[in-house]
C-alpha cells in the first residue's frame, strides 16, 4: 500500500539563473525557488496499478523520486505499507523496487553483475541471488544475453536488465518511470506482461507513461499531475468519464484544460 | 561499503581508460619519455661538445702564445677576419660567417709589461642552453694567465720555488662528510617526491570523476541512492576505490621505476647509486608509504568531493584543473634550495611530505618531525574524508 498525502518539494533557483519570460508567468516559480511538486496525493493499494500522467515537466519524475526516498519531500507524507520514508528511509527502501527514467546501469557489468551487485546492496545472500536471478532470466526472457556487457547491449535488452535489477530483491511495491519509452512492440510486451505479473501477485505499482493505451490495458487508477498538482485522481472507469466516449487521450486533455481554467491553482 | 568498493574496482579494471592511466602510463610512458628526455639531453650534449665552432681573433699578434693555444684546441677552427670594431664583429656573428669573436686590445703586450690589466672581449651569441664557449675559454685563460704570473714574478726575482705559494696562496680542499645516498636522497628525493605525490593525484583524478559526476551522467546515481545502504557506506566505497588507485598508480610507478633502473644499471656503471639505493631501508619504505597515504587519502576524498558537486563530466574536469596547480605550488616551493624540514615545515600541506620523503631517501629523517606530518596529513584526511560524506548527504549537490 502506498499512501501519499499533500506532497510538495521545491528546488533553490541561483542568483545567476535569470528567468524567461514563460518562467515568470509559471506559479511555480518563485524569486528564490521551483516548487516543483505542490500538492500531490493518491493511494495505491495492494494489487493495483497505478498509471501516473501529467505533460512534461509537470512534476512526475519529482514525485517518484520523493516516493523511492532518492529526494525528502519539504511537506507533506509517504507511506509506504505504512512506513514513513521521511523517518525510516533504509527501512522503506527494502520495501520499493524503483526503476528510473535512465536505466541505471553500469556500462562495464553484464546483466548478471548488475542485478547480482544491487542484489548484495539489499543484503541479499548469494545462494538466493543465484536462484532469484535465474527466475527472473526466465521471466523476462533474458537468458541469451545474461553474461554480456551492458554498454553491448540493445534498448530493449538494458531495459530488461533495469527492471529485473528493480525487482531482484522482490519488493512490495514497484515504481516504474516511463519504463516503455522507446522500447520495441516485443518488449514493450514484456514489460506490460511483467507488470501485471506484479499485480496478479499483489504487488502495489506505479507507472509513469505518457502512453494511454498502456494506461487503459492495465491501471487500475490514474492520477494526472500537472504544475506540481494532482489535478485528478480516481479510477480509470472515473477517468474515462470525463469525457462522453471515454477516450482516454480526451479524457487527459480535459483535466489539463480544466486546470489551466482555474489557473493551475 | 565493501560491495560498492569492489563492484567500483571491478569496472574500473575493466575500463581501458583506468588501464591507460593506471597501469600501462606508469609502466611504460614514464620509463620511456624519462628515457626519451635522457637521450636527448645526452646527444644534444654530445653533439655540443663536439662541435667545432669558427673564430676570429683581433690583435693576434698581441698574445702569440694563447693564439697558438686557440688555434690547437680541438673545438676551435680559425677564420680570416678584415673586421675590428665590435659592431662589424656583431653583425658577422649574426650573419653567421663565424661563431665567436676574441678581441684582444692593441695594446696589451706593453700593457703586460707595464704590469697593467687589461681587459679582453669575448662576442658570441649566448642563447644556447649548453655555454661551452665560456668554459673553454675560461680554462684555456686560467692557464695563460698563470704563466703571464710566473714570467711577470720571475722577472721581478721571485724564488721560482715560492711561485706557486705566490699565485695560489691558499688551497681549498673540500672533504664531503656526506655519505653516498645522502647526496643522492638530496639532489633526486625532491624530485621522487614531486613525481609520487603528482601521480597520488593523476591515478585518483580519473576515477574520481568517473564515480561521481560519471554517475549522475550515467543515471546510476539515483539507482544507487535508493538502496537500502547508508549513503555513507556508499561514499566511503568509492572514496576507497579512488584511494586505492591512487595508490595503486604510485605503486606501480616506483616498482616500473626500479625495474627499468635495474635493467639501465646492467648496462651502465652506476655502482655506486645502486649502493646508495641499497642503503634504504624496508622501514624507510614502509614510512614513504605511510606519508603517502594520507596524502592519496586528501586527494581521493577532495577530488570526489568536487566530483560529486559536478553534473557531468566535463564539468568536474574543469574544476579539478586548478586543482593541479595547487598541488605543484607546494611541492616547488620544497625543491626550493635551502628549504629543509622543521616543525614549520612539517606544518604545511604537501611541502611537508615532500620534504619527509626527501629526507628518508638521504637517511637523515627525524622521526619526531614525520610523526607531525603523518598526524597533520592523516588529520586534514579525516577532515576532507568527513566533508566528502557531508557532501554526500546534500540533495542540493547531488541533484544539482
Amino acid at each position: 500500500m502506498i499512501e501519499i498525502k499533500g506532497l510538495a518539494k521545491a528546488f533553490a533557483i541561483s542568483k545567476s539563473n535569470k528567468l524567461s519570460d514563460t518562467e515568470k508567468q509559471d506559479v511555480r516559480y518563485s524569486d528564490k525557488a521551483f516548487h516543483s511538486v505542490r500538492d500531490v496525493s493518491f493511494t495505491c493499494g495492494d494489487g493495483e496499478v497505478l498509471g501516473l500522467l501529467g505533460p512534461n515537466g509537470a512534476g512526475k519524475t519529482t514525485t517518484l523520486r520523493m516516493l523511492s526516498t532518492a529526494l525528502k519531500q519539504d511537506s507533506g507524507s509517504v507511506f509506504i505499507n505504512g512506513i514513513d520514508v521521511l523517518q525510516k528511509p533504509i527501512q522503506a527502501r527494502k520495501e520499493i523496487g524503483f526503476l528510473s527514467a535512465d536505466t541505471g546501469l553500469y556500462g562495464k557489468l553484464t546483466a548478471f553483475e548488475n542485478i547480482a551487485y544491487f542484489a548484495r546492496l539489499h543484503g541479499m545472500k548469494e545462494a538466493t541471488i543465484k536462484t532469484r536471478i535465474e527466475q527472473l532470466f526466465t521471466l523476462l526472457d533474458m537468458h541469451n544475453f545474461a553474461n554480456r556487457r551492458v554498454d553491448a547491449m540493445s534498448t530493449g535488452m538494458k531495459q530488461k536488465t533495469a527492471i529485473a535489477r528493480a525487482v531482484v530483491h522482490s519488493p512490495k511495491v514497484v515504481i516504474l518511470d516511463e519504463p516503455t519509452t522507446g522500447l520495441d512492440i516485443m518488449t514493450v510486451q514484456t514489460v506490460l506482461d511483467f507488470i501485471k505479473s506484479l499485480k496478479d501477485q499483489g504487488t502495489p505499482v506505479i507507472f509513469s507513461t505518457h502512453h494511454l493505451d498502456e494506461v487503459g490495458a492495465l491501471c487500475d487508477k490514474v492520477v494526472v499531475i500537472d504544475k506540481g498538482i494532482s489535478s485528478f485522481f480516481g479510477s480509470l472507469a472515473e477517468f474515462k468519464q470525463l469525457t462522453p466516449d471515454g477516450d482516454l487521450r480526451q479524457a487527459f486533455l480535459a483535466v489539463i484544460a480544466q486546470h489551466v481554467q482555474q489557473g493551475a491553482a | 561499503m565493501w560491495q560498492v568498493y569492489f563492484k567500483e574496482l571491478t569496472e574500473l579494471l575493466r575500463d581501458k581508460k583506468t588501464l591507460i592511466f593506471v597501469i600501462l602510463l606508469p609502466i611504460l610512458i614514464f620509463p620511456v619519455l624519462f628515457g626519451i628526455v635522457g637521450l636527448v639531453m645526452a646527444t644534444t650534449t654530445s653533439k655540443a661538445m663536439e662541435e667545432q665552432h669558427r673564430y676570429v681573433i683581433i690583435n693576434e699578434q698581441q698574445a702569440p702564445e694563447f693564439a697558438e693555444a686557440l688555434f690547437y684546441h680541438k673545438n676551435f677552427k680559425k677564420v680570416e677576419t678584415t673586421l675590428s670594431s665590435e659592431q662589424e664583429l656583431v653583425a658577422a656573428i649574426r650573419n653567421e660567417e663565424f661563431d665567436v669573436a676574441l678581441v684582444i686590445p692593441a695594446d696589451f703586450a706593453s700593457r703586460k709589461a707595464a704590469v697593467q690589466q687589461t681587459e679582453w672581449q669575448l662576442i658570441y651569441n649566448r642563447s644556447s642552453q649548453l655555454d661551452f664557449m665560456y668554459n673553454y675559454f675560461d680554462e684555456m685563460l686560467a692557464t695563460y694567465t698563470e704563466e703571464l704570473q710566473r714570467n711577470t714574478l720571475s722577472q721581478l726575482g721571485v724564488d721560482p720555488a715560492n711561485l706557486t705559494a705566490i699565485i695560489k696562496p691558499v688551497e681549498l680542499t673540500r672533504v664531503n662528510t656526506a655519505e653516498q645516498r645522502e647526496n643522492i636522497g638530496e639532489s633526486m628525493g625532491a624530485i621522487l617526491a614531486y613525481a609520487l605525490v603528482l601521480l597520488c593525484l593523476s591515478g585518483a583524478m580519473y576515477p574520481a570523476v568517473d564515480m561521481g559526476a560519471g554517475e549522475k551522467e550515467r543515471g546510476t546515481l539515483e539507482t544507487l541512492l535508493i538502496c537500502p545502504v547508508s549513503r555513507t557506506a556508499i561514499v566511503l566505497g568509492k572514496f576507497l576505490t579512488v584511494l586505492t588507485t591512487a595508490l595503486m598508480t604510485a605503486l606501480i610507478t616506483v616498482v616500473s621505476l626500479g625495474v627499468w633502473g635495474a635493467i639501465i644499471s646492467a648496462f651502465a656503471d652506476l655502482s655506486k647509486v645502486s649502493e646508495a639505493l641499497a642503503s634504504i631501508t624496508v622501514i624507510d619504505l614502509m614510512l614513504m608509504f605511510s606519508l603517502l597515504l594520507p596524502t592519496a587519502a586528501i586527494f581521493a576524498a577532495l577530488l570526489l568531493a568536487i566530483s560529486i558537486y559536478a553534473r557531468t563530466f566535463k564539468e568536474a574536469q574543469n574544476y579539478m584543473s586548478p586543482l593541479t596547480i595547487l598541488v605543484i605550488v607546494p611541492l616547488m616551493i620544497a625543491m626550493a634550495p635551502g628549504m629543509e624540514l622543521d616543525v614549520t615545515t612539517a606544518l604545511i600541506p604537501l611541502t611537508n611530505i615532500a620534504l619527509a620523503i626527501k629526507e628518508l631517501l638521504k637517511g637523515t629523517a627525524d622521526y619526531g618531525l614525520l610523526a607531525l606530518i603523518f598526524a597533520s596529513t592523516t588529520a586534514l584526511a579525516a577532515a576532507l574524508i568527513a566533508f566528502c560524506v557531508h557532501w554526500f548527504q546534500q540533495e542540493k549537490v547531488l541533484f544539482r
